[in-house]
C-alpha cells in the first residue's frame, strides 16, 4: 500500500509553476464566483495546491497538517452554508423562474468586472515578483509568484465584498499567501501552529457572521 | 507550584467556561462572576509579589514572576507588565458591571473573558512577534462579542478582524529582519524596510488615519460595550506592546522621521474626527469619530519623544475606559429603549424622558471621551495642551477645537433626546423604560461619581501614569 509520502512523490510534478496556476484559477474562481459549492471547492483545492508548494520549505507531515487544518476550514463554510441555504431557502413557488434559471450560466456585468479585476491583480503580481523578489535564498521564484497572486486576490476579495463568507475566504487567502512566505523564514511548530490557529479563528467567525446573516434574512421571510 | 503567567491566561479561560453556562439562567451570577474575576486578576496582578511565591488555596503557592513556556515560547509576568495588566483587568471589570445592566445575557461575558486571557499572552509573550498572533486571534474572538444579538452581521467585528489581519504579517516579518541585520550590521536597509513595516502594522492595529475605518464601523454597528472593550482594552493591549518595541528597538524612537510622523498621524486623525463627530447621525458612529481623536491626541503625546510624553499616553489610555464605557453603556440603554435598532435621529426623539439614566451616561460619557472639565478625559487631553502650547501651540489649537466639536455632535443628539414625544397624548405621561430602575442608577452613578472624581482629583492617577512611564527608556531625554 502507497504511504503518503509516496503519494506525494508521484504527483510531486505539479509542486512548481502547475501548483501557481492552480492557484491563480482556484483564488480567480473565489472572486468572481458567488456560488458557495464553487467557492467550497475552490477552497478546497486552493489548500491542496497550497500544501504542494509547502512540501517543498518545510517537512512534509507539517505541511499535511496545515493541510488538514484548510481542508477542516472548508468543512466549517460547507456546514454552515448548508444550514445558511436551508434558513434561506425561498418559500416553495417563489424561486427564480424557469425562464430566469439560464441567466446563471451567462457571466453578469459584476462578474466580469471582477474577473478584469483577477486579471490586472495578477499581471501585478508577476510584475511584483519580478521586481521585488522574495529573499531567493529562503523562497524560490514561483513560490514568490504564489504569495504575491494569494496575497493579492485575498486582498482583492476583502475589498470587494462585504459579505460575511467572502470576507472570511478572502482573509484564508491573504494568510495562505503570506504562510507560504513565512514557514521559509520560521519554520518551528509554534508558529505553524499559531498561525493554524489563527486561521480556524477566522473561520469560525466568518461562519458565526454567516449564520447570524441567515437566521436575520429566515425572520424576515417569516415575518 | 502556580506561575503567575499561567494564571492570568488559564483562569479567565476557564471562568469564561463556566459564565457562558450560567449566562441564560442566571445572568447576574454570570456578570457578577466575569467581574469578580477580572478584579481579582486585576488585584493579584497589582498586588502580589514577583520574586516570591504566595500561598494559596490547598497548600498550593502561587509564582508570579515564575515563567511558564508555552509551545517552545516563554511567558514571563515581569515588572514592567503589572500597570499594563492592571490596567486590561480593571477595566474589563468596569465594563462587565456596566454590561450587567445594559447587555445582559450577551456573549460580551465569556467572549471578553476569553478576550482577557489572549490579551494578557499578547503582553507576556517573549519574543515580542509572537504577540501578533496573540492579538489576531484576539481579533478573532472579538467577532464574537462584538455581534448583537437580533442584529445584522456586524461590518465592524469584520473591519477589525480585517485590519488585524493585514497588520500581522508586517510584525512577523519585522522580527526576521531585525535577525538577518543583527548577523549583517552593513545592510542598514533591513532597519529600513523594518521600520516602515512596524509603522505600517501598528497603524492598522491603531486605526490610525487612513486606516481608521474598522474604528467607526466598531463603534457604530456592533454590541456598544463590546465595541467599548475592543476600543479600550484591545487598543490599550496595542499601545502597551508598541510601547514594549520601542523599548526593546530603541533605534525605533531615534529615527529621524519618528516625531514627525506620530505627530502627522496623531493630527490628522485630530481633524478628520473634528471634521466628522458633528456630522454623524447616529450616536455610535459619533463615539467612533470621539474614540478616533483621543487616538490621535495619544499618537500625538508619543511623538513629543519624552518622559512627559509616554507619561500622557498612559494617563489618556488610563482614563479613556471611563468616556467610553460609560457612552457606550448609554448608547445600548438608548436602543434597547429605541426597539433595538440604529438609532437615527427621529428615533432619539423624546427617548431622554424614556431612559434618563442611559442619557446621564451618554452625556457623562461624551463629556469625558470629549475631554471636557469634570470628566475623567479632561486631565489627560489639558495635560496634552499645556505640553504642546509652548512649543507647538497650533496642535494645541487643533486639540480644543475636536473636544468643542464633538460636543457640538452630542449637543445635537442630546437636544433630540430632551425633545417632548410628538404626539400629544403621550406628553402627559411618560413611562420609564423597565431596564432604568434603580440599579441601573446605582451603576451609572457609580461610574459618573468616578469619572468626575478622578477628574476633580487627578492626582489619583497621574502618579501612577508617571511612575510606569518610567519603566521606559527608550524617548530622548
Amino acid at each position: 500500500m502507497p504511504t503518503l509520502l509516496d503519494l506525494v512523490r508521484s504527483i510531486s510534478f505539479l509542486a512548481a509553476m502547475p501548483a501557481v496556476a492552480g492557484l491563480l484559477i482556484t483564488a480567480g474562481i473565489l472572486v468572481v464566483a458567488r456560488d458557495w459549492r464553487l467557492n467550497v471547492i475552490a477552497l478546497t483545492v486552493q489548500y491542496f495546491f497550497v500544501v504542494l508548494l509547502l512540501t517543498r520549505q518545510i517537512q512534509m507531515e507539517v505541511a499535511a497538517v496545515k493541510g488538514l487544518i484548510g481542508w477542516l476550514i472548508c468543512m466549517v463554510f460547507y456546514l454552515t452554508e448548508r444550514r445558511a441555504d436551508v434558513l434561506e431557502k425561498p418559500v416553495e413557488g417563489e424561486g427564480p423562474a424557469p425562464a430566469q434559471r439560464w441567466q446563471r450560466w451567462v457571466m453578469s456585468a459584476r462578474a466580469s468586472f471582477h474577473l478584469l479585476a483577477v486579471i490586472l491583480i495578477a499581471v501585478a503580481a508577476y510584475t511584483a515578483a519580478l521586481r521585488i523578489p522574495l529573499p531567493e535564498t529562503e523562497v524560490p521564484r514561483d513560490i514568490t509568484l504564489a504569495c504575491y497572486l494569494l496575497a493579492g486576490l485575498g486582498v482583492l476579495l476583502i475589498g470587494i465584498s462585504e459579505s460575511p463568507m467572502q470576507v472570511g475566504l478572502g482573509l484564508l487567502t491573504f494568510l495562505s499567501g503570506f504562510d507560504l512566505f513565512y514557514v521559509a523564514l520560521e519554520p518551528s511548530l509554534a508558529v505553524a501552529g499559531l498561525l493554524g490557529g489563527v486561521s480556524f479563528l477566522i473561520a469560525l467567525a466568518a461562519a458565526y457572521l454567516r449564520t447570524v446573516q441567515a437566521a436575520g434574512a429566515a425572520e424576515e421571510g417569516a415575518s | 507550584m502556580i506561575s503567575g503567567a499561567l494564571l492570568l491566561l488559564v483562569l479567565p479561560l476557564a471562568v469564561a467556561g463556566i459564565v457562558y453556562i450560567l449566562l441564560r439562567r442566571l445572568s447576574t451570577l454570570a456578570a457578577w462572576l466575569a467581574v469578580g474575576t477580572a478584579l481579582a486578576l486585576g488585584f493579584a496582578a497589582v498586588t502580589l509579589p514577583l520574586d516570591q511565591p504566595v500561598q494559596a488555596w490547598g497548600g498550593r503557592q502561587i509564582a508570579m514572576g515564575e515563567a511558564v513556556t508555552f509551545l517552545g515560547r516563554e511567558l514571563v509576568f515581569e515588572p514592567s507588565d503589572r500597570m499594563a495588566m492592571a490596567f486590561l483587568f480593571f477595566a474589563s471589570a468596569g465594563l462587565f458591571s456596566l454590561a450587567w445592566r445594559f447587555a445582559p445575557r450577551s456573549l460580551f461575558f465569556p467572549m471578553g473573558l476569553g478576550l482577557l486571557s489572549l490579551l494578557s499572552a499578547t503582553l507576556l509573550v517573549k519574543p515580542l512577534i509572537y504577540a501578533a498572533l496573540f492579538l489576531e486571534m484576539a481579533a478573532a474572538l472579538s467577532v464574537f462579542a462584538l455581534q448583537a444579538e437580533g442584529r445584522a452581521p456586524t461590518r465592524g467585528g469584520l473591519r477589525y478582524l480585517t485590519f488585524t489581519t493585514l497588520a500581522l504579517p508586517g510584525v512577523l516579518v519585522t522580527h526576521w529582519l531585525l535577525e538577518r541585520y543583527a548577523v549583517t550590521p552593513d545592510e542598514t536597509e533591513l532597519l529600513t524596510s523594518a521600520s516602515i513595516l512596524l509603522a505600517i502594522s501598528f497603524a492598522l492595529l491603531l486605526g490610525a488615519v487612513p486606516f481608521h475605518t474598522w474604528v467607526t464601523a466598531v463603534a457604530g454597528d456592533s454590541l456598544p460595550l463590546a465595541g467599548a472593550f475592543v476600543l479600550t482594552v484591545g487598543n490599550g493591549a496595542v499601545w502597551f506592546l508598541l510601547l514594549d518595541f520601542l523599548e526593546t528597538y530603541p533605534w525605533l524612537g531615534s529615527h529621524p522621521l519618528f516625531t514627525p510622523l506620530l505627530s502627522g498621524v496623531g493630527v490628522a486623525m485630530v481633524i478628520i474626527g473634528a471634521l466628522l463627530a458633528p456630522a454623524q447621525r447616529r450616536l455610535g458612529s459619533l463615539m467612533g469619530y470621539a474614540a478616533l481623536v483621543d487616538s490621535g491626541a495619544a499618537l500625538v503625546a508619543l511623538g513629543l519623544n519624552s518622559r512627559l510624553g509616554v507619561s500622557l499616553v498612559l494617563l489618556s489610555l488610563s482614563v479613556r475606559p471611563f468616556g467610553l464605557a460609560l457612552m457606550a453603556a448609554g448608547l445600548g440603554g438608548l436602543r434597547a429603549c429605541g426597539g433595538g435598532g440604529d438609532l437615527v435621529p427621529d428615533d432619539l426623539r423624546g427617548l431622554g424622558w424614556q431612559a434618563p439614566w442611559s442619557t446621564v451616561a451618554v452625556v457623562f460619557g461624551s463629556l469625558s471621551i470629549a475631554g471636557l472639565p469634570i470628566s475623567a478625559g479632561f486631565v489627560g487631553r489639558w495635560a496634552l495642551c499645556r505640553a504642546l502650547a509652548p512649543s507647538s501651540l497650533g496642535t494645541a489649537l487643533f486639540l480644543l477645537l475636536a473636544s468643542v466639536s464633538v460636543m457640538i455632535g452630542v449637543w445635537r443628539r442630546f437636544s433630540a433626546l430632551l425633545m417632548r414625544p410628538r404626539a400629544p397624548e403621550d406628553r402627559s405621561v411618560i413611562s420609564l423604560n423597565p431596564g432604568e430602575g434603580w440599579l441601573t442608577a446605582a451603576v451609572v452613578i457609580m461610574v459618573v461619581a468616578a469619572s468626575v472624581g478622578v477628574g476633580l482629583f487627578p492626582q489619583v492617577i497621574a502618579p501612577l501614569a508617571d511612575s510606569l512611564a518610567g519603566t521606559y527608556t527608550f524617548f530622548i531625554p
